[in-house]
């Protein structure tokens, strides 16, 4: 796909007249885009900042196969006392007769899983209110339920995709069979860019989600380009980034002097091709990747952190140690100005590890030890160094389950309704938005579409969902959004 | 403040930064607003309830429902009326947001201020008028002479009138390097540089020239591009699960190589990919084409697989975007959304299957993904709003070009099918196959049974009892199936298709009494091991007799089967109907008729842009009235046309474009070009060439090349693309779809296989990684190295080598200088240390001599050059 910003060769105007703010901002991909001043100026497609930023950073996580919403953030104490009954037998059999049940898009019929549920089954896990604002969580979550007063919840997400592809449609807004658009993390991208040269400005961290659900589309660029796509980065800095290291018997000292005659030469051109933009990116783009084999191995070095922070993100625990790695490098790396950390949890290769269609108890119970500490640390440690002002957490699975059994001891994908919740970067603290009816089966009080999180996160950031568009790619409103105003401050 | 209440302020204060006179508030502030929200529906291409909101001379006058403007009587104004009415069913517009309050404001005060109608306005053209919907008329070539490379007639024309001088033509090594990699994909070899720098005959460019275009290589070059285009992908999925675009599809990837090898007409490759069933149904090798279908195979949508034919058809042949009238007409062209339907109607029918190839010199079989009508009287339905759930069942759509192109002649006829087409299973080899299987069956069980022993005799004696019987059913099976496929099926298929059945019955029986003889057998087994005591040995007795019972059970049973439906016996493969519907045929004719306007401009774009960096008309796959103009409109035609006359030979536009002026032109010089930057400064003229970067697959393939380790086998399966570092065959023979992607390709920008019209360029660190760190980039400097070392006498001459070898140029002194500097240096440094091997197995060891390592230093230095990955 072609992207006009990036035609150096061709857009001399372009160039000659962005030599006045240095090139790189028009020339160079994912790494080297300024702050969006300069993208402001020079090419066509640029976007200025639309509102006062509130946040310069943010990290996304996200639960892979569709996180129970009623046994975390959002109980239903209903559920147990009509345990048993179907929902017609219940009280609350109207639910059954709701049109926000005709939003649901089907991809194959003849599945075991995303049907209806009509045998209600009890909430698997206790809970209790927590924080000074008293919201409910429930015990498989303590840590971030030690953390409500800094948390907005939004109760009453909802989606189309009744399987797995709404792992895609998160990211994207849109449904898995209308294609592989953009994703959330690469508008940021291409809106914003970066605030460090050093390091990627898109990273992800985690196994992505698998080539069931969307596959690599879901932190990918779709029509921006690939300079605009997730760059995936390992907590390893013997291995963080393909080729990031030199290797193959090569001597670091033997590098560097390779690498300086690769600029001496690279130099001596320039000044035979003084027009050459592509050439002088070049050249900074080697600098560049010389500093980036520190930078990058560096920024993943957890293990230089303290031990209280280690265990304050869970890496003293065997369970909570790779999840709570990534969030510590998560941190590390906004530190440093990267712009949009996206981090998969329970990436199976498959539908996801959340994805509890039986044995719910056990399995939830196994995952939130494997997250919930590291979440509320990652919480508790960008607050106290003064970073959860600017920076946006967003917690986010595809969708919830059914209110209903499935299988002995299981529920279903469920699009209908289901809890999304954020903290940081000029998001009220302590406040439940938009509710579930009494079953936790549809979002009925402001209800919200998945982009409407992307237009939120984007408003903090200073941008007007609107005002991302390239030409030759007509958006929908569906995919604009619109900002939960209620839980801004 | 709510919407309503901010309307209402504007309804009674006119904020003091509006203002101006009734003309000047039309044209600068309802115009645009206007022409964003409401033309679409009330304009030149629709005028819906007999109203346009395209000119204010005809807002005043109004339409169905009377004047749309009182004038001075905002209040009393219909248009304002509908944009700000309560009922949501009668609010404009109908679809997204409500207008603003600022935007209702601005048309208040026009209408407030008089709703004056500016002088002069001028009315909207008729947009079948576009210059890309007119047939490409063939202009005159500007300053004609003998000579002259007509590309540079057009240019030259517009650089006289620009007052711009033309770079002159670039050095030779420059050029052949250029053209080399433009028509192969690899850098001329050293031997091939002496040659050409030494070659004095005034003609020796042209010569090189043929030369590469008849070179196997620029198959594989242009291919790769064309399946850009055509969105090539490789099968995809969830682990082996297959779940868009098919296995085999590489049979259509070589396909496209050898087409455009053999300088197939354009016409016909675009005929053959959409309708070579139709076409050539009996041509297994024009079959293949047809996996431009294939690509689009959905496993969970249909309507998915559809929309995709139909949307890349028309942007990939026509520069339409037909799949903007899915939902509703088209917003810029005069487009229908029938017209998308009436497309879709053309597809409908069709479907993939996989056929058998026969096996040849004992290699792999392998299977051809193709095209056939599947399903002739499916009916197509618009579907409201495109809401496939809602198709509107009171029209039946059928199957047509958009109505607004001037040749909109389709004339659709059915094709016979033969008998090995609707039936491949009875093809010949197929047959003989099947029937070989079945022999050997019924050998290998005689073997067994001559050696059998006693206890064994009648197991082994029903065993070839049941492969006798199943030969026996497949010839009778086969029998009825031929008689099936005359139309109508002739009057002995009810007796044959009977005997089938009856010959199927007998082996079904076979297997009974084979089952029962096994049965037997495991009985008596098991009682002459029988221990009385033992609970298990109990247990196993009454297993084994209970077997034996349901056996004879069981062949009772089968043999009182009545025979009640005998003609209902098992076809020996799928048989298709026995006419194609020829939709896609008219469709592909419709395409490539001279008198359609956009493919030959599309092609010739296509071909232009990859050759100049630069596009004709820079939205290749939209030259709809939302797409680009041409920069130089009379160059396109003439080209267009030339593709036409010269019977659609592709390989004679590269040849008139590489031997043009404008491409042997320096592309940079010292000095910068003044009038050049002033006048032109986007080089639409071409003053001088455009500079590019190599695409992610020339920079692999190069690296190969370039160190002698590339292997130029041709075609055959995708290779897996984790193997991208160790393979050495070409990179367009690697795996390529949406998930499985070779990593080192993605990070210089390989194309997305969902949609790439044009590739992106860009200039990443992930790159200067690749190239610095990658265990590809590093075997191949070390392999160069050594190989050039077994040349080259001093460093001076490896030096010299080096350059030319790897970037086609020699060094120039101060390169020279820095790059003996280095491998003294460096040498020097690394005496003494400790030099360690690597362990990778995919790497090759570096050397553990000094001298010779600085030496490979060297080389990968060069592969890390800029000069390396450009063309200049």
């Amino acid at each position: 796909m072609y992207d006009p910003r990036i035609a150096y060769p061709t857009s001399r105007r372009g160039f000659l007249g962005d030599l006045g703010m240095g090139f790189t901002g028009l020339v160079l991909g994912s790494m080297f885009h300024r702050d969006g001043i300069a993208r402001a100026q020079g090419s066509p497609g640029v976007i200025a900042l639309d509102y006062v930023p509130r946040a310069k950073n943010v990290i996304w996580l996200f639960m892979v196969g569709g996180a129970s919403h009623m046994e975390g953030f959002d109980p239903k104490p209903e559920l147990t006392r009509h345990a048993g009954k179907t929902i017609e037998e219940s009280p609350h059999k109207e639910i059954l007769k709701a049109k926000f049940a005709d939003n649901v898009r089907v991809v194959l019929e003849e599945q075991a899983n995303g049907k209806t549920r009509k045998t209600i089954y009890p909430m698997q896990v206790g809970f209790r209110k927590r924080g000074q604002a008293g919201i409910e969580v429930s015990d498989w979550w303590p840590e971030v339920g030690s953390c409500v007063d800094d948390i907005a919840f939004v109760r009453s997400m909802w989606t189309t995709d009744n399987d797995h592809g709404a792992q895609l449609q998160f990211h994207t807004g849109r449904h898995v069979l209308e294609g592989k658009l953009p994703t959330i993390g690469s508008w940021i991208h291409y809106g914003l860019g970066s605030m460090n040269d050093d390091l990627p400005s898109f990273v992800v961290l985690g196994t992505p989600i698998a080539d069931c659900c969307g596959g690599v589309g879901g932190h990918g660029p779709g029509y921006l380009g690939p300079e605009h796509d997730g760059v995936r980065l390992e907590v390893d800095s013997k291995n963080p980034l393909p080729f990031a290291l030199p290797s193959h018997g090569v001597l670091p000292e033997e590098q560097r002097a390779n690498f300086a005659l690769i600029n001496k030469l690279n130099r001596m051109s320039a000044s035979k091709y003084p027009e050459d933009p592509a050439l002088r990116a070049r050249i900074k783009s080697y600098e560049l990747a010389y500093r980036m084999q520190t930078s990058v191995p560096e920024v993943v070095k957890v293990e230089q952190e303290t031990a209280e922070t280690q265990a304050l993100y869970g890496l003293d625990r065997d369970a909570s140690k790779t999840f709570g790695s990534q969030c510590l490098a998560a941190r590390r790396m906004v530190e440093q100005g990267v712009r949009f950390v996206q981090i998969f949890h329970g990436s199976n290769g498959g539908a996801g590890a959340w994805d509890a269609h039986d044995n719910l108890k056990q399995n939830h119970h196994d995952l939130c030890t494997q997250v919930d500490r590291p979440i509320a640390g990652l919480l508790k440690d960008l607050k106290r160094r003064g970073l959860l002002d600017e920076t946006i957490v967003v917690w986010a699975s595809e969708f919830g389950r059914t209110p209903g059994a499935q299988n002995a001891a299981g529920r279903d994908h469920h699009p209908f309704g289901f809890t999304v919740w954020m903290a940081g970067g000029g998001i009220k603290g302590g406040v439940v938005h938009g509710a579930t009816d009494e079953l936790g089966y549809h979002a009925v009080i402001d209800r919200h579409y998945v982009t409407d999180i992307h237009a939120t996160v984007l408003r903090q950031l200073g941008l007007d969902a609107h005002k991302l568009e390239i030409p030759g790619h007509k958006r929908l409103e569906m995919d604009f959004g619109k900002p939960i105003e209620a839980i801004l401050s | 403040m709510t919407l309503c209440t901010a309307i209402l302020l504007a309804a009674f204060a006119v904020p003091a930064d509006r203002g101006g006179d009734a003309s000047t508030i039309y044209l600068d502030h309802v115009k645009p607003i206007l022409s964003r929200r409401c033309t679409a529906c009330h304009g030149v291409l629709k005028h819906k309830a007999g109203l346009r909101l395209d000119t204010a001379a005809a807002i005043v006058k109004g339409g169905d429902s009377g004047s749309g403007v009182e004038p001075g009587e905002a209040d009393a104004s219909l248009i304002l009326d509908r944009v700000t009415h309560a009922d949501l069913a009668q609010r404009m517009p109908p679809e997204g947001e409500p207008l603003k309050a600022e935007e209702i404001a601005w048309i208040r005060d026009w209408i407030s201020a008089g709703a004056s109608v500016p002088a002069n306005e001028p009315e909207p053209a008729d947009p079948r008028k576009h210059w890309s919907f007119q047939v490409p008329q063939r202009p005159e070539i500007p300053g004609s002479r003998p000579g002259l490379n007509p590309i540079d007639g057009f240019l030259q024309a517009d650089h006289r009138r620009l007052g711009v001088s033309p770079r002159p033509r670039a050095e030779k090594a420059e050029l052949l390097r250029r053209v080399t990699i433009d028509l192969t994909g690899l850098s001329p070899t050293k031997a091939e540089y002496e040659l050409f720098l030494n070659d004095t005959r005034p003609d020796a460019y042209v010569q090189l020239v043929d030369r590469l275009l008849a070179s196997p290589r620029f198959g594989e070059r242009w291919g790769r591009h064309w399946m850009d285009v055509w969105r090539y992908s490789d099968w995809d999925g969830f682990g082996q699960e297959i779940r868009e675009s098919r296995p085999y599809i590489w049979q259509w990837r070589d396909w496209i190589v050898e087409s455009l090898n053999a300088d197939t007409g354009y016409d016909r490759m675009v005929t053959l990919m959409l309708a070579a069933d139709e076409a050539e149904p009996d041509s297994d090798s024009a079959l293949r084409a047809t996996g431009f279908l294939a690509r689009n195979w959905h496993r969970f949508n249909r309507d998915v697989w559809l929309n995709n034919a139909v949307e890349h058809t028309s942007k990939a042949f026509l520069g339409l975007t037909i799949n903007c009238a899915k939902c509703h007409d088209h917003k810029y062209d005069p487009i229908a959304q029938t017209d998308y339907y009436r497309m879709r109607a053309v597809f409908e029918p069709h479907q993939i299957r996989e056929d058998n190839q026969p096996a040849i010199n004992g290699a792999e079989a392998q299977k051809i993904t193709r095209a056939f009508d599947a399903s002739p009287d499916v009916p197509t339905y618009l579907f409201l709003r495109g809401n496939e759930k809602s198709p509107d069942k009171t029209r039946l759509i059928e199957p047509g070009a958009p109505a607004f192109l001037p040749d909109s002649s389709f004339a659709v006829a059915t094709v016979s099918m033969s008998r090995a087409t609707r039936h491949p299973a009875l093809r010949d080899f197929e047959k003989q196959g099947l029937m070989a299987e079945a022999r050997k069956l019924i050998q290998v069980a005689n073997k067994t049974l001559a050696s059998a022993s006693s206890s064994d005799f009648h197991v082994q004696q029903g065993n070839v009892a049941v492969f006798e019987a199943r030969k026996a059913a497949l010839v009778a099976r086969i029998d009825a199936d031929e008689a099936k496929l005359d139309e109508p099926p002739g009057p002995e298929f009810k007796a044959l298709a009977h005997r089938a059945r009856l010959a199927e019955r007998a082996a079904t029986l076979r297997e009974s009494e084979l089952a029962l003889a096994k049965a037997q057998q495991s009985l008596a087994e098991v009682r002459s091991k029988v221990k009385p005591d033992n609970a298990k040995s109990k247990a196993d007795l009454a297993a084994a007799e209970k077997a034996l019972a349901d056996s004879a059970t069981a062949l009772t049973a089968n043999l009182a089967k009545p025979p009640d439906d005998l003609t209902e016996y098992t076809a020996v493969g799928p048989i298709s109907p026995s006419r194609s519907t020829g939709r896609r045929l008219a469709l592909a004719r419709w395409i490539t008729s001279k008198g359609n306007p956009l493919t030959a401009r599309v092609a010739v774009n296509h071909v232009w842009t990859r050759h100049f960096v630069r596009p004709l008309v820079a939205s290749p796959s939209d030259f709809g009235r939302n797409g680009k103009l041409p920069t130089n409109p009379a160059l396109l035609d003439w080209l267009a046309t030339e593709l036409m006359e010269a019977d659609w030979s592709l390989k004679h536009i590269h040849r008139l474009i590489v031997t043009s002026d404008a491409y042997t032109r320096q592309s940079s010089g010292p000095e910068p070009n003044v009038e050049g930057h002033a006048s032109d400064p986007e080089n639409t003229t071409l003053w001088e060439m455009n500079v590019r970067r190599l695409e992610a697959e020339a920079v692999r393939d190069n690296l190969l090349f370039l160190s002698g380790k590339l292997d130029e086998t041709r075609g055959g399966p995708d290779l897996d693309p984790e193997q991208a570092m160790t393979l050495g065959r070409r990179s367009l023979y690697l795996r390529h779809a949406q998930e499985k992607r070779a990593t080192f390709l993605r990070i210089f920008d390989s194309p997305s296989a969902v949609e790439c019209y044009r590739r992106s360029e860009s200039v990443m660190p992930q790159q200067a990684l690749a190239l610095a760190n990658s265990p590809l980039a590093i075997t191949c400097a070390r392999e160069m190295a050594s190989r050039l070392t077994k040349e080259a006498k001093g460093d001076h001459e490896f030096v010299s080598l080096a350059f030319v070898t790897t970037l086609s140029r020699q060094a120039t002194p101060e390169e020279l200088d820095a790059c003996l500097a280095f491998l003294k240096e460096q040498a020097a440094g690394l005496s003494g240390v400790k030099l360690p091997a690597t362990a990778k197995p995919e790497s090759s060891q570096p050397s553990a001599d000094p001298p010779q390592r600085a030496r490979e230093g060297l080389v990968h230095a060069l592969f890390n050059h800029s000069d390396f990955v450009t063309i200049r």
